[in-house]
């Protein structure tokens, strides 16, 4: 529920997530690489999706699978469940090629076109999954893992449970002067729940805000889900918003 | 399997992304979308584009003639075999 006054805040319960990145599959391999970090590599490398018929698999790109692959195993045995889908740049690989393309002078692919549209994924994990439940696709300049847990939060009203994705690529060379991306492809999955799981409270919070970029976002949530960390700031630097995520 | 066959299968093994798949295992006069090799409407797209690229046929989306030259491989060899007579 949301609690309009001074303070802005929502509640959910975490009922399960998983994370993927390169290498860091599991929630052991997570906790292991937060304790004691180390560089890896800005691909994503081969990757299985069983799950995925072999027709649709074709379709998901690096990013795709990066996102299908945190979001999959928290999705078996759930036949039907909304999706809140967040990445601050999209599918910057793919629409930097098709823009090359374009400035070529050459006929753009529409299997290419159809990926390039920020749904693209949610749309293909719902035809994957025979799942018609709605899904909202959220892009933020600033604050996206606040944002897309507030969505995801928010839908609670209407659903038991709600899956969040948070995901994102590095970006290509071309545009890594003009913003910052994670150094690694990353993504997390999270169910949220009204019932069951981890209760947590989000909330506007007035503290200092720091001049970090937010390359670090997904480490913090991280480390807040393998229990590193009780409660975690995301910031701006730019529109000095702060969200503090802290248990109930 | 002719030489055009061969062609057009390599063509549409490469234009949409099925390198699990080898020529020898699409059917030359199997249906392509749906019930055969099971491709959709987003992989006809692609192939009209592909048939434009490589040998300058252009297709009508809607036309029914489009829905006949699509039905097959064979189909696709005729097609190809028409524009290169014209």
């Amino acid at each position: 529920m949301i609690v309009v006054g001074v303070e802005r805040l929502v509640r959910f319960k975490l009922q399960s997530w998983n994370a993927f990145a390169p290498g860091l599959e599991s929630h052991h391999a997570w906790r292991e690489w937060l304790l004691h970090p180390s560089d890896l590599s800005s691909e994503l490398g081969k990757t299985s999706l069983k799950q995925i018929p072999p027709m649709l698999r074709r379709r998901f790109t690096e990013l795709g699978r990066c996102a299908a692959g945190a979001a999959l195993p928290l999705l078996e045995g759930i036949d039907t469940i909304p999706g809140v889908f967040a990445s601050r740049h999209g599918d910057t690989p793919l629409t930097l090629s098709l823009l090359e393309g374009i400035a070529e002078g050459e006929p753009m692919s529409p299997t290419g076109f159809s990926l390039a549209v920020h749904n693209a994924l949610s749309g293909l994990l719902s035809i994957a999954r025979k799942d018609v439940s709605e899904v909202t696709a959220i892009a933020a300049t600033e604050n996206l893992i606040p944002s897309a847990l507030i969505e995801a939060a928010t839908q609670l009203q209407d659903h038991p449970r709600v899956l969040c994705v948070i995901y994102d690529l590095p970006l290509p060379e071309l545009y890594k002067p003009y913003s910052d991306s994670p150094p690694f492809p990353c993504a997390v999955a999270m169910i949220l729940s009204r019932e069951e799981g981890d209760g947590f409270i989000l909330q506007s919070d007035n503290g200092q805000s720091s001049d970090r970029d937010q390359s670090d976002d997904f480490m913090i949530l991280l480390r807040l889900l393998n229990c590193l960390e009780s409660s975690v700031a995301f910031g701006s630097s730019l529109t000095r918003s702060r969200w503090r995520i802290s248990p109930e | 399997m002719s030489n055009l066959q061969l062609e057009i299968k390599q063509m549409i093994i490469e234009t949409l992304d099925l390198e699990d798949i080898s020529p020898d295992e699409i059917i030359d006069d199997e249906p392509l979308f749906v019930d055969g090799l099971g491709l959709d409407s987003i992989d006809a797209l692609e192939i009209g584009l592909a048939l434009q690229k490589r040998y300058g046929i252009k297709l009508k989306a809607d036309s029914e003639d489009t829905r006949e030259h699509f039905s097959s491989i064979n189909a696709l060899a005729t097609l190809i075999e028409s524009q290169r007579a014209s």
